[in-house]
């Protein structure tokens, strides 16, 4: 607004002071440029812009071209200052002769960027990129809902073999747990999709994404049942026994079902972790929140990127966090607290 | 109706019970006495097969059951569907009840008669409903056994047990874990069924038990029967045993 006016004024003032005046006996425009360019040449750029000023506005019918020339230059040089107002006066004083000009518009446009508020740019990008990240945090989701749905499963299987009496099953499960709890999830990954096929056995991304958090979550889990079935009552299955249950009756109708509080807060915790995980599947070509968000991160170095994919990540572990809680305290009715 | 013969157990070098012979006759109640570590639970787990035994036989109506021998002669139990068969047949209760605590009290009752014995929901739940009638409980059907009295969890219990219409009702301690103001409905549970014919087999501490409702006591000491008589006999003035006087003196 003020520079606008400011703008108006040089319009209306230079054409009867400077124009008509100097020109004649003052320095050339081309000479007052090619000095102006100069003293850039220099390193000058304060006497640079005090040159480019003396350009004299063209009059009525006369070509702008040195006149838009030179203010151009001398916005540069204030902006490459910091000193926005002035720059955004020079702009200005271009657009007044010639309204298309490309680079003042595309110079006030960056002036109004610089000096737009962190927040505001933040929630710009948010708009541009966060369809992507929403897309990717859909896959995300997929692994970590197929990981909950399969993971249990074979954790149970696991747990009930590796507390089998039958010493081979249970050695057997022992060295299952070793080698997936031993090892990092990455390597067992990296097995899966870059190792496997040169022993003739390919997966696509997903399935072998899929396969390795399935294998890694379900030794974990068989932990975790193991320890809540040894740690109930060793009575609960002597009475199940002493009315005529069998063992796999009394594991699937009394023990099992007791777990499941117990197993709660635990498991809560691995699907947390698990959130987190799947962006190890980031590196064997998976497309998902993690992936996405380094995509654009490495070709917009925007650091809002990042924090807009740690943001999502936090609300989907608060919500898993929540509704463990909930589900813990709707298993324990049957105690008395 | 069921017979021990010669039966052994071991825990590493200890004897827990040492060559016993004991015959149950059908309407028969025997309540079994004795110090802490005689060996009186352990034979009553043996006779449901939750104690397997080293030596001896273990006979149901005449015929042996249970066990077979592997390889190098050693008793082993037999298959898990016979031994889950004759356990069935053969009621127990516990000292802690054991009651299972995600089910409530019909449930409880309801379980063995539905899972085991594969009957209809609704059958099932009529005789549950008849059971926690007669152990006076009916009014706590739907309540987990985590808000009854020990005295309540016990009497489920009981009805647990009787669901699956047992020949022979074993209780092991029954009132060892309850106040002693909740005693007396258990025993008095007890008492009602003894009433009815059951045959039972009681070990105990309580002495109101051998004195009020038993066909014969037993006193065990270091895994094995020392004496085996009437209650009268037991609780004599001229009582000739020793050991069994020594403890009686102590407990009454």
């Amino acid at each position: 607004m003020l520079s606008g006016v400011l703008g108006l004024l040089f319009l209306i003032i230079i054409p009867f002071s400077n124009s008509s005046v100097h020109a004649a006996k003052g320095p050339d425009q081309y000479e007052l440029l090619a000095k102006g360019m100069q003293l850039i040449q220099e390193d000058k750029g304060d006497a640079a812009v005090e040159m480019f000023k003396k350009v004299p506005a063209p009059a009525p019918g006369e070509d702008a071209g040195i006149f838009v020339r030179s203010r151009m230059e001398a916005a540069k040089i204030l902006f490459s200052k910091k000193d926005y107002k002035d720059s955004s006066v020079m702009c200005h004083k271009i657009l007044v002769l010639l309204p298309d000009n490309l680079e003042a518009k595309n110079l006030l446009a960056e002036i109004q960027e610089t000096q737009t508020p962190e927040w505001l740019l933040f929630i710009k990008d948010m708009k541009t990129f966060l369809p992507t990240l929403v897309k990717a945090t859909v896959m995300t989701l997929l692994l970590v809902f197929i990981t909950m749905a399969i993971s249990p499963i074979g954790g149970l299987f696991i747990a009930l073999g590796r507390i089998s009496r039958i010493r081979i099953l249970s050695s057997l499960f022992w060295c299952y747990i070793w080698i997936f709890r031993g090892t990092p999830l990455l390597l067992q990954l990296f097995f899966i999709y870059y190792g496997l096929p040169s022993l003739g056995v390919t997966f696509k991304p997903f399935t072998a994404a899929i396969l390795g958090l399935g294998l890694n979550y379900s030794a974990y889990l068989a932990e975790i049942m193991r320890g809540a079935i040894e740690s109930i009552d060793p009575g609960q299955m002597e009475a199940a026994k002493a009315i005529g249950m069998t063992y796999w009756q009394a594991m699937r109708r009394i023990i099992i079902p007791q777990t499941y509080k117990r197993l709660m807060p635990p498991v809560g915790n691995e699907f947390i972790a698990l959130i987190k995980d799947t962006a190890l599947v980031s590196t064997i070509a998976m497309v998902e929140l993690m992936r996405a968000a380094n995509q654009i991160f490495s070709a917009t170095f925007n650091v809002y990127i990042l924090i807009q994919a740690a943001i999502i990540y936090l609300v989907l572990t608060s919500i898993f966090t929540v509704s463990f809680r909930k589900v813990e305290d709707r298993l324990g009715v049957y105690e008395n607290r | 109706m069921i017979e021990l013969q010669g039966v052994l157990k071991r825990f590493g070098t200890l004897t827990a019970v040492d060559h016993v012979d004991l015959s149950i006759k059908e309407g028969e109640r025997i309540v079994i006495i004795g110090p802490s570590g005689s060996g009186k639970t352990t034979l009553l787990r043996m006779i449901n097969f939750l104690e397997k035994i080293d030596e001896g036989r273990l006979l149901l109506d005449g015929n042996e059951v249970g066990y077979r021998r592997d390889k190098k002669g050693r008793l082993v139990l037999d298959k898990p569907d016979v031994i889950c068969a004759l356990r069935s047949e053969i009621g127990m209760v516990f000292q802690h009840f054991y009651l299972f605590p995600h089910m409530t009290a019909i449930e409880n009752v309801m379980e063995g008669p539905v899972t085991v014995k594969k009957q209809p929901k609704e059958q099932a739940r009529n005789i549950a409903m008849d059971l926690l009638g007669k152990v006076g409980l009916l009014d706590k059907k739907d309540i987990f056994p985590a808000f009854l009295s020990g005295g309540q969890k016990q009497r489920v219990a009981i009805a647990r047990a009787l669901a699956m219409k047992p020949r022979l009702m074993l209780f092991d301690e029954p009132t060892s874990a309850l106040d002693p103001e909740l005693v007396g409905e258990v025993f008095g549970t007890i008492k009602a069924l003894a009433a009815e014919g059951m045959t039972m087999v009681i070990v105990t501490h309580q002495m109101g038990f051998a004195r009020e409702m038993a066909d014969r006591v037993i006193f065990m000491d270091n895994g094995s029967f020392i004496f085996d008589g009437t209650p009268r006999e037991v609780f004599s003035e001229n009582m000739d045993n020793p050991r069994v006087k020594a403890f009686m003196d102590k407990v009454l």
